[in-house]
């Protein structure tokens, strides 16, 4: 199912390897998108489209954290408890998400919305503390921000947003004092209409205007 | 003194330099023009090594020599981009990429040429989702505008680049296990030798360099050595990115020369802003969570890399965690150990087991509150049977904080045991 659903990008993604092992990390992520979580039978499928034994994909599945072996929420929640978040802020943080939840760490929700995990250094330490939720990033999350983060979260849960736990629609957030979810944009201009192939840049026409 | 002009974090000069034709516009990926046109490869390896530019990515080792390790004759040949940034405390390649990821692909390119590569990888950590969907559209730009691809500029020179995301390991930063993990594999490190310059990827010759080195390369070849070396000191070279976090007022990444005073980097206005509340400094981490820690009275201690050894401690990355006097010295390496805990691959006894049982025992004298006198030499005992005997730094590196905090705050321990009658007085409880 997965390489019918998916083939083109399965295809792209086995071209850019000289050996089809390599596939295995980014197939994985592919896999745990469609099904939510990494099964037996998804892991099955993957090792079955690379030709390979099922035990060694059932290793790497197992070995990496941002692989989910068992079920999760429609959104992981992960907050860094490492030095420094943990000295400014990320304690309160994560009692504050286990107080209103009703959970506990690695645990989920019972309506299936959230699944809350502490993890290590997410490289965002000037903005702490610093939470992920479905890869996408959130700075500055002090424990009073959490009801805004929640609301945030089960607002594009409700709007119909394809989730993916695997972050491959992933953005970066801040947390605006009204309580709103601000996205920070990506400003990487648009993409170039056709290749400038040997001529030199116009700087006084090219772009910027 | 601030910069006048950055080498790296370019965006404080040229706003919104990520933008494709903003980038384009200040004489971006000219550079690489002038050098796939009139330039051997043998020249750019030459210049950065003239410059003197070292790896970035903590060992500093210089980056021209590296790319000369390659064996005469022998190809495919990669580059490989380590991006897996995730040592407590270090933030920078995460801003080089949502800030200037122009930069970075450009000296990329220059550096596969350079080493006579068609192939290069981005390895990014897995959890940096975002900053791989900014490097993926920034490569298709590339592509895009023929910079990248076959007959790029029409000389003839093809270079393919992809970013590979890891999935959630911290030993990924480790260029073997790297390797690992764009071979499908789970991220346990390599015997070396061979190094992966000799033997890397698919057992080919293959470089592997940090964000931040590459990002260096357009300027240093477009400007020469002599230039790059009118910054720094004699033996470190150029500018670095710092980032700075903890009780900061003002935590953050900032590109100074090298030899600049730790003072300067956590007190000026126009860095740190000092400490928070004007709390004193107890403890500088300079080099990421691995670097063994510094004290208040090392704050005029330069920021290159032999003063940083001089002081006992290594400039590793730039990555600078500075804790107040609110902290806990046995508690701030239980949570360094911990880290390491968690990220430790399995592969050898040492660290496997070492980390764990630091951690067991620094997490009852914390956060149980129930030390035993015997704690204390415990903890020497176990960091001693680790240190040297690990297969690869990550768990030479767990002994770091454990040997910085019994070293340095040794009466800390001390006052964990509970006293009565002036006696250590031995803890009755269920988990022992």
């Amino acid at each position: 199912m997965l390489l019918e659903q998916h083939k083109a990008d399965i295809d792209a993604i086995r071209s850019r390897y000289a050996e089809r092992r390599s596939a295995v990390l980014p197939l994985l992520y592919i896999a745990q998108d469609v099904y939510g979580h990494l099964s037996d039978a998804a892991i099955r499928e993957v090792a079955e489209i690379l030709d390979l034994p099922p035990t060694d994909i059932f290793e790497v599945a197992g070995f990496y954290t941002l692989f989910y072996t068992r079920e999760v929420g429609k959104w992981v929640i992960q907050v860094c408890d490492d030095v420094p978040c943990c000295y400014l802020g990320a304690e309160e943080l994560i009692t504050a998400l286990k107080d209103t939840l009703g959970v506990k760490e690695d645990e989920t929700t019972s309506d299936g919305m959230f699944t809350i995990q502490r993890v290590k250094c997410l490289a965002a330490c000037h903005r702490a503390p610093v939470v992920q939720a479905n890869l996408d990033y959130f700075y500055d999350v002090t424990a009073d921000k959490v009801d805004a983060l929640l609301h945030a979260l089960r607002e594009r849960a409700a709007r119909g947003d394809t989730l993916s736990v695997s972050g491959h629609r992933a953005e970066d957030y801040e947390i605006a004092a009204d309580g709103s979810a601000q996205m920070i944009e990506r400003r990487l201009g648009p993409m170039p209409a056709s290749p400038a192939v040997g001529a030199p840049v116009d700087h006084e026409t090219s772009a910027g205007s | 003194m601030a910069l006048a002009e950055h080498i790296v974090m370019r965006e404080l000069d040229v706003p919104d330099i990520a933008n494709f034709d903003v980038y384009r516009k200040h004489g971006g990926y000219e550079t690489y023009r002038t050098v796939l046109k009139e330039k051997a490869p043998s020249d750019i390896v030459q210049v950065v090594r003239d410059a003197g530019l070292r790896g970035r990515g903590g060992a500093g080792f210089p980056t021209g020599v590296k790319w000369s390790f390659l064996p005469k004759d022998v190809y495919p040949r990669y580059l490989v981009c380590n991006c897996d940034e995730s040592e407590p405390g270090t933030f920078k390649d995460h801003q080089i990429i949502d800030l200037n990821p122009h930069q970075l692909i450009e000296g990329m390119a220059i550096s596969a040429y350079a080493i006579e590569s068609h192939t290069a990888y981005i390895f990014a950590r897995g959890e940096f989702a975002t900053a791989v969907r900014t490097l993926e559209y920034a490569i298709a730009q590339a592509y895009a505008a023929g910079i990248l691809g076959k007959n790029i500029l029409g000389t003839g020179y093809h270079l393919d680049m992809y970013v590979h995301r890891g999935a959630g390991a911290y030993i990924c930063g480790e260029e073997t296990a790297l390797l690992e993990a764009l071979e499908g594999r789970i991220g346990q490190p390599r015997l070396k030798p061979p190094f992966p310059a000799v033997s890397g990827l698919y057992g080919k010759p293959t470089i592997i360099n940090n964000v931040e080195t590459l990002a260096n390369v357009p300027l240093i070849v477009e400007r020469g050595a002599d230039w790059y070396r009118s910054f720094g000191t004699t033996r470190s070279p150029g500018t670095k990115v710092f980032s700075l976090s903890g009780h900061v007022n003002r935590p953050g990444n900032y590109e100074l020369p090298f030899g600049v005073p730790m003072r300067e980097l956590i007190y000026s206005p126009e860095y740190g802003c000092g400490m928070r509340d004007d709390r004193p400094v107890k403890i500088i981490v300079p080099g990421g969570a691995s670097s063994p820690w510094l004290l208040a009275k090392h704050l005029d201690v330069t920021l290159d890399y032999e003063s940083m050894t001089a002081a006992g401690s290594m400039l590793g990355a730039g990555s600078m965690i500075v804790l107040n006097d609110t902290v806990s010295a046995p508690h701030a390496a239980y949570k360094m150990d911990e880290f390491f805990k968690h990220e430790s691959c399995g592969k050898c006894t040492p660290c496997r087991e070492g980390t764990h049982w630091l951690v067991r025992v620094l997490h009852r004298m914390t956060e149980e509150g129930h030390a035993r006198p015997e704690d204390i030499p415990t903890l020497h005992s176990i960091y001693n049977q680790m240190a040297g005997n690990c297969f690869c730094l990550l768990g030479e590196s767990a002994v770091t904080p454990i040997k910085s905090a019994l070293s340095l705050f040794p009466q800390e321990f001390e006052d964990l045991v509970p006293q009565r009658n002036g006696r250590p007085m031995i803890a009755l409880d269920a988990k022992r």
